[in-house]
């Protein structure tokens, strides 16, 4: 579970042209949702979900992880939380470029210290829920965009984090491959039970969603 | 994260290959730069011996500090046979100096005369070698006088010109001769080539009724690294009034100006690392840089920076081992090699005669554990070039470094 009590976050603060991008943020999020951030660019989508996935710090508030909070914990801890407990899927894809497709998927389970045959068995289970289990050899410049952001979501996925946080991961992808993304995170989510926050300004992907939070401003206009 | 850093290195091909030649490239210039300043080190000591100092000398004590005809050593021959019996010894001669004034028409000048064996010190000194102009001496050269230049041009005299010589003998009677310039010599040392003329002992003696006695006996030995022990045989068979003594005490003031030589050695040495240090770390930097994307999305995703650290170290490991690898042997073979063939310049030494070179060959020095400290020392710079390009890359933020362009 995710609780976020009166977060505020500022950019240049003190300065003429201080950016008020979190205000006063009251939020909870329960393990297995599937939330959608939603809302016009600019209206602090990004900074709410790094705040989160504890890649950036915040000016006032709390941020609880389960029972840690986040904004207390060291540079260290805040590392191994995000390596132990989350995934991450970027808007442009960020695949290791000179890793296959299955030592993507495996790197972070590698990094964890799971066992090769582990690892093998698992990134071969996520690839095939992907479609991306013909393509384990290759390198990911070898692959379409749409091909990618599914390693990168199986690289995720893959370790068994608790939380997947995806800031605009269908910004760089057709219609056709959004659908299809967002399809299989639904399947993943409702399947492996992870939580799954993502956030995007694009309308048509709303209807696939069980949670939306809408914000404006730096703040939540509908939760 | 070794074979992680192994799959960098053989994606980014371009990147590793400069590392891979820089570090190549500087391990042999230094191996190479190194053995040629140990090289001419050493071959600046055997040149200064060969010039005129043995590497052991016996005198009479009390010859170096006072001097005088009272202080010669008196029974030449037998020391020499004693001498000569002694392992490591190469070559041996006697030597009679006196202090003399030398008059030609136009000018006269105060010279060291020495009486020599001709023949026995061409193998122990360069003096033969020097000649410039005339002949060298012979056993039966006779009144033949051999000069320096500085004197030839102090006395203003050209070959087969006479000068008078006055002195005094061995035994303080009054000794006065005509010579007759037969040969000129030019060592590079101004004040030896000023100061300094030679007659053949068979003549000399005669007139200053030196036989059998010398001032003192130069020792040339088989391998200069072993001098102090043979020195110490040659002190063990000499008579209580005599003392043996090698170049390092000879040659006081030439010992401590060569250890300033290598100061500055040393000093131009660092400074060539300093060199190395900085392009392997600017290039590294520069690698590091475009990297900042790259490294910052993984430490997003939960990689340490003990992790970035291993793959940086990693990396330069492979990278500067390969490059080390192939550069040792080249390089060690290089110097073993023209240690052993020298590269001959022809008229260098003439050239840079003036400077007190007197060969044409240009000095390399082989050995493993240079080699080897040379090899630990680019080592070490590698990895010290990784620090500063690690806290830069630290310095960014995991998220600020993943948006990075
Ligand atoms: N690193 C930053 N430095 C300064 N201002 C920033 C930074 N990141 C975001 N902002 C500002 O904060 C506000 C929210 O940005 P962001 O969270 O990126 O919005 P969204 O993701 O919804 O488009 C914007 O006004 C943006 O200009
Ligand atoms: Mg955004």
């Amino acid at each position: 579970m995710i609780e976020l009590q009166n977060v505020h976050k500022y950019f240049f603060k003190d300065e003429p042209r201080e950016v008020h991008a979190l205000n006063n943020i009251n939020l909870t999020l329960e393990d297995g949702e599937f939330t959608l951030f939603s809302g016009p660019s600019g209206c602090g989508k990004t900074t709410l979900l790094n705040a989160i996935g504890a890649l950036d710090e915040i000016d006032s508030g709390k941020i609880y992880f389960d029972k840690t909070e986040i904004s207390a914990l060291s540079d260290t801890a805040r590392t191994s939380l995000r390596l132990n407990q989350m995934g991450f899927v970027f808007q442009a894809y960020n695949l290791v470029p000179v890793l296959s497709v299955e030592e993507n998927i495996g790197f972070i389970m590698k990094l964890r210290g799971f066992s090769d045959s582990e690892i093998q068995k698992r990134v071969l289970e996520v690839a095939s829920m992907l479609e991306i289990d013909n393509k384990l050899k290759a390198l990911p410049n070898a692959l379409s965009g749409g091909q990618q952001q599914r390693v990168a979501v199986a690289r995720a996925v893959a370790a068994k984090p608790k939380i997947i946080l995806a800031d605009e991961p269908t910004a760089n992808l057709d219609s056709k491959n959004s659908q299809k993304l967002m399809d299989m995170m639904k399947e993943l989510n409702k399947k492996e039970g992870v939580s799954i926050l993502f956030a995007s300004h694009d309308e048509y992907i709303f209807e696939n969603v069980r949670r939306i939070v809408k914000m404006n401003d730096g703040e939540i206009v509908d939760a | 994260m070794f074979s992680f850093a192994l799959k960098n290195i053989l994606f980014y091909k371009g990147r590793s290959l400069t590392t891979f030649v820089l570090t190549f490239v500087s391990t042999l210039l230094f191996v190479v730069y190194v053995s040629m300043m140990d090289g001419s080190h050493k071959s600046m000591l055997q040149n200064a011996i060969k010039i005129y100092t043995g590497a052991i000398e016996i005198y009479h004590k009390d010859y170096r500090d006072i001097g005088g005809n009272e202080y010669l050593i008196q029974d030449t021959s037998a020391i020499l046979k004693k001498i000569s019996q002694i392992e490591g010894v190469e070559a041996y001669t006697s030597r009679y100096e006196t202090f003399g004034l030398l008059s030609s028409k136009n000018n006269s000048a105060a010279s060291m005369v020495a009486g020599i064996e001709p023949e026995k010190e061409k193998s122990l000194s360069s003096i033969s070698e020097a000649l410039t102009e005339g002949e060298f001496l012979t056993e039966k050269s006779g009144n033949c006088i051999y000069m320096g230049v500085e004197l030839v041009k102090k006395l203003k005299v050209k070959l087969a010109d006479e000068v008078a010589f006055i002195g005094a003998a061995s035994d303080n009677s009054f000794a006065a001769d005509i010579f007759r310039v037969c040969g000129i010599f030019k060592t590079g040392s101004f004040e030896f080539d000023l100061s300094t003329s030679f007659l053949s002992r068979d003549y000399f003696d005669t007139l200053m009724l030196s036989k059998n006695k010398a001032s003192y006996i130069t020792i040339k030995v088989d391998d200069l690294e072993h001098v102090e022990a043979v020195n110490e045989k040659i002190a063990r068979v000499l008579d209580d009034n005599l003392e043996s003594l090698t170049w390092k005490t000879l040659m006081k003031t030439m010992v401590e100006a060569m250890e300033v030589d290598s100061i500055f050695g040393y000093i131009s040495l660092a400074l060539f690392l300093v060199v190395i240090f900085f392009v392997i770390m600017i290039y590294g930097f520069i690698n590091v840089s475009s990297r900042i994307k790259e490294f910052g999305v993984l430490r997003c995703v939960g990689i340490s920076n003990s992790n970035i650290f291993s793959l940086l170290f990693y990396e330069i490991f492979i990278l500067s081992t390969l490059a080390i690898a192939v550069a040792a042997p080249i390089g060690g073979y290089i110097c073993y090699y023209y240690s052993i063939n020298p590269i001959v310049i022809e008229g260098i030494a003439e050239m840079y005669k003036d400077y007190g070179i007197i060969s044409d060959e240009i000095p390399f020095d082989f050995s493993v554990f240079t080699l080897a400290w040379n090899i630990l020392l680019i080592y070490v710079l590698n990895f010290l070039s990784i620090l500063y390009p690690y806290f830069y890359i630290n310095s960014f933020r995991p998220i600020e470094a993943s948006r990075h362009v």
